[in-house]
């Protein structure tokens, strides 16, 4: 009788340690994919590295709530994101009253008014360092660089960045939609004050 | 009233047609106006090759030491 129901708890055993190895394995081969969207989160080098510890430490513990067959890299940037924010690395709240930044083409008009004219997109595009982009993202405010990181350097869909950040799937639209329009103003700036260097 | 500008509607819709997420009859529309339009041809050529450009930019490789300390973290095996 205490052979019989030992057997299922030890096989039982078995495969649970199993899944959680699998698990794990699964979740540090997607750690580069994380650490990319991680850097551009915060503000440093450091910082990135600590919210990728405190991430993998706590995905690890909670494994068993990660539910096979959904969008693990999601789950662990939900993770990820949530720690940022309880951490209280974004103090930083953006009013509502901001004025309003200029539209899509900016950025197009004041890179090819400052060019002779000759270049193709491509050329135009090559005006920028890469300084240039990686100082002017982490100039826009964190509501809106969350979402652009996590769509434009994450590649995930509005959907994925709406569950991950907690958010309406309309709100991840507009922030992107503005996000996306302060960090090419302020591409314009970065690569205005670099020539006038 | 304002007039109706095709190019300021083709720049306000510019980034959702990149998304993919514009409807079937707001897709036709935004092709072709930029199917004869060079000036909003050209931003949206510029626009496509600035988010590969930034894409590819800011990548910055995960440092060897914090993967080794991430595999740490795996649950020991018995």
């Amino acid at each position: 009788m205490s052979e019989t129901t030992r057997e299922p708890d030890a096989r039982r055993i078995a495969t649970d340690a199993r899944d959680r190895v699998r698990f794990e394995e699964d979740a540090l081969a997607l750690s580069d994919q994380v650490y990319r969207v991680a850097r551009h989160l915060v503000g440093s080098r450091e910082e990135a590295e600590d919210l990728m510890q405190e991430t993998y430490a706590r995905a690890f513990r909670s494994w068993r709530s990660f539910q096979p067959g959904t969008n693990l890299r999601a789950w662990l940037l939900r993770i990820l994101t949530n720690l940022n924010i309880d951490r209280g690395r974004r103090q930083q709240r953006t009013p509502d009253t901001q004025p309003l930044e200029e539209g899509d083409y900016f950025l197009y008009n004041k890179l090819e008014a400052s060019s002779d004219g000759s270049g193709d997109e491509e050329r135009i595009v090559q005006r920028l360092s890469q300084n240039d982009v990686v100082e002017a993202l982490s100039e826009v405010p964190h509501d809106f660089r969350d979402v652009v990181v996590l769509v434009d350097i994450g590649d995930f869909t509005y959907a994925d960045a709406a569950q991950i950040l907690d958010i309406p799937i309309g709100t991840v639209m507009s922030r992107l939609h503005r996000g996306r329009r302060i960090l090419k103003q302020a591409m314009a700036e970065s690569a205005a004050g670099g020539e006038a260097a | 009233m304002t007039a109706y500008d095709p190019c300021a509607h083709c720049e306000e819709m510019m980034q959702q047609y990149m998304d993919r997420v514009l409807t079937d009859a707001e897709r036709v529309e935004a092709e072709a106006h930029l199917n004869e339009c060079s000036y909003c041809r050209k931003r949206y050529r510029f626009e496509v090759k600035l988010r590969q450009f930034v894409h590819q930019t800011v990548i910055e490789p995960m440092p060897v030491e914090l993967k080794r300390r991430l595999a740490n973290l795996r649950t020991p095996l018995e």
